[in-house]
């Protein structure tokens, strides 16, 4: 069938009329994220793995830890590598294949709010400096989407990570093998937490669904950390957002971000 | 009666003997095969299966409410909801003397519009053919869509359109419904709107319920009072 969907212009106009009423076509104000539901250990046999539910949307991470060699201008940094793709069951239009430009955004994204938060300490990730060091990576799959992937991509991602443990491993003949009992969590200095915001109008709605999602101008994604810092942000769409929505998105990322965070504090103690 | 009302999977024998197959159902040998998930109906020289769910398969004269998905310089794709691709020429819209130069498409229908609209023709091998040129055709200006299973819009239009008359006399909306399970429903009210969608909604989830009429018109008679 159809490999694009096209929301009808009556339900866009719907959303848009609701939006002048400040309402939301789901009920929600216009700063309220979704229902957020994180599971941890959702895969028993990875290092660390979480299933995440944003409303509707539904993805799942699984983390691999294991020693790699590292980047030759890195030699005393681990790696950290983070992956999103869609399933084909998870929407009417994902086809098997390559991934396609947004999804390939979406890895990047979700690999870059994570990245450059420095949530991962890497240097404590080295075996042996410039020879082997310590690689992580977080795989994220798509279940279902209804919207927002970015953010629940990331979601998964950081529970996962924060549940993750890791061997230790040292260098025996060159070639580094596991110490038995040495499992510890990972490094991790902060939490990111990625808040997606969509344009429709002239209004600003936090965590679009996906009818939303499917009639909004312009996004942006902006990730914050622990202290409330701006580490990543991504903009993308046709249409432009002005100074005072930037900072009013940011303003926004900053507060919501501050009880998604307290979320996965909670998915983590959960876990231990 | 129990006896001739019963659930069948794809494969079960429904009955035997010298029927009639109707929708949905085979006759292989001497035995009537159902092919689809759902409910069998015997009756006194033919056997149909009423399908629990499944896609839109287009019919001669249905009423379809179709989006508009794309368009080529001759011609409009809609979907509606089937595995097939609605298929609008312009000539429909613009009359005989249409021409490719002068008429733009998305002058009259734009990606993402709704209309209302009649399977033409349709033989299987071919995408449906659609026209809007009719009374009450074309395209739908206001109101919200609702999507519900094709299946269950017998039950939602009910005997005689019992069903959908009694929704419409308690919530003034004006509700098109499309053989294809695309309901527009317009209301001046909000109110009346929300109700009239609930309804819908509610005959969806619950359309296999012996006595919906009267759960429906008690949802109807409720909200009234409050």
């Amino acid at each position: 069938m159809t490999s694009v969907s096209v929301i009808d212009e009556l339900k866009k106009a719907q959303i848009l009329e609701l939006l002048k009423q400040g309402k939301r076509i789901d009920g929600r104000t216009l700063d309220e994220p979704r229902k957020l539901k994180i599971e941890t250990n959702a895969i028993p046999k990875a290092n660390g793995s979480a299933r995440v539910y944003l409303g509707d949307t539904e993805v799942i991470c699984g983390v691999k830890i294991q020693p790699d060699r590292p980047f030759p201008d890195s030699g005393d940094k681990g790696l950290f590598i983070c992956t999103a793709e869609l399933l084909p069951l998870s929407h009417p239009t994902v086809e098997t294949g390559p991934p396609q430009p947004p999804v390939i955004e979406l890895a990047r994204v979700t690999d870059r709010g994570i990245r450059e938060s420095h949530m991962i300490d890497v240097s404590q990730l080295v075996i042996q400096k410039d020879k082997s060091v310590i690689g992580v990576f977080a795989d994220v799959v798509v279940v279902d989407q209804d919207g927002n992937l970015f953010d629940a991509c990331s979601y998964a991602a950081t529970a996962a990570l924060l549940t993750s443990k890791t061997p230790t491993w040292k260098m025996v003949d060159d070639s580094p093998s596991i110490v038995e009992g040495g499992e510890k969590q990972l490094p991790v200095n902060t939490i990111p937490v990625s808040v997606t915001m969509g344009k429709i109008g002239n209004y600003i709605v936090v965590d679009p669904n996906g009818d939303e999602s499917e009639s909004m101008d312009a996004r942006v994604t902006i990730t914050t950390d622990s202290n409330g810092n701006i580490c990543a942000l991504q903009k993308g769409g046709s249409d432009g957002f002005t100074q005072e929505e930037i900072i009013q998105c940011s303003e926004l990322s900053v507060k919501v971000g501050a009880k998604i965070r307290e979320q996965l504090k909670l998915a983590q103690q959960e876990n231990r | 009666m129990a006896d001739r009302r019963k659930y069948v999977i794809p494969g079960d024998i429904v009955t035997s003997g010298p029927f009639r197959p109707e929708q949905n159902v085979i006759l292989e040998g001497n035995d009537i095969i159902s092919t689809a998930v759902g409910i069998s109906e015997i009756y006194e020289d033919s056997v149909k299966v009423i399908p629990l769910t499944g896609k839109y398969l287009p019919k001669i004269n249905d009423l379809v409410i179709g989006k508009v998905v794309s368009h080529t310089s001759l011609s409009w794709e809609l979907d509606i909801n089937s595995c097939y691709i609605g298929f609008l020429p312009a000539m429909d819209v613009f009359g005989r003397d249409f021409s490719t130069h002068a008429d733009e498409l998305s002058s009259k229908l734009k990606t993402g519009d709704l209309v209302a609209a009649r399977i033409a023709n349709f033989d299987r091998t071919r995408d449906p053919l659609i026209t809007i040129s009719d009374r009450d055709l074309g395209k739908i200006d206001d109101g919200i869509l609702i999507k519900i299973s094709p299946n269950k819009v017998p039950r939602l239009i009910g005997k005689k359109g019992s069903m959908i008359q009694m929704i419409e006399m308690a919530t003034n909306a004006a509700v098109t419904i499309g053989q294809n399970g695309w309901v527009v429903v317009s209301c001046e009210t909000p109110k009346g709107l929300s109700k009239a969608k609930k309804a819908i909604e509610m005959v969806n989830e619950k359309a296999h319920i012996a006595n919906l009429t009267d759960l429906v018109k008690d949802m109807l008679d409720e909200k009234d009072e409050s």
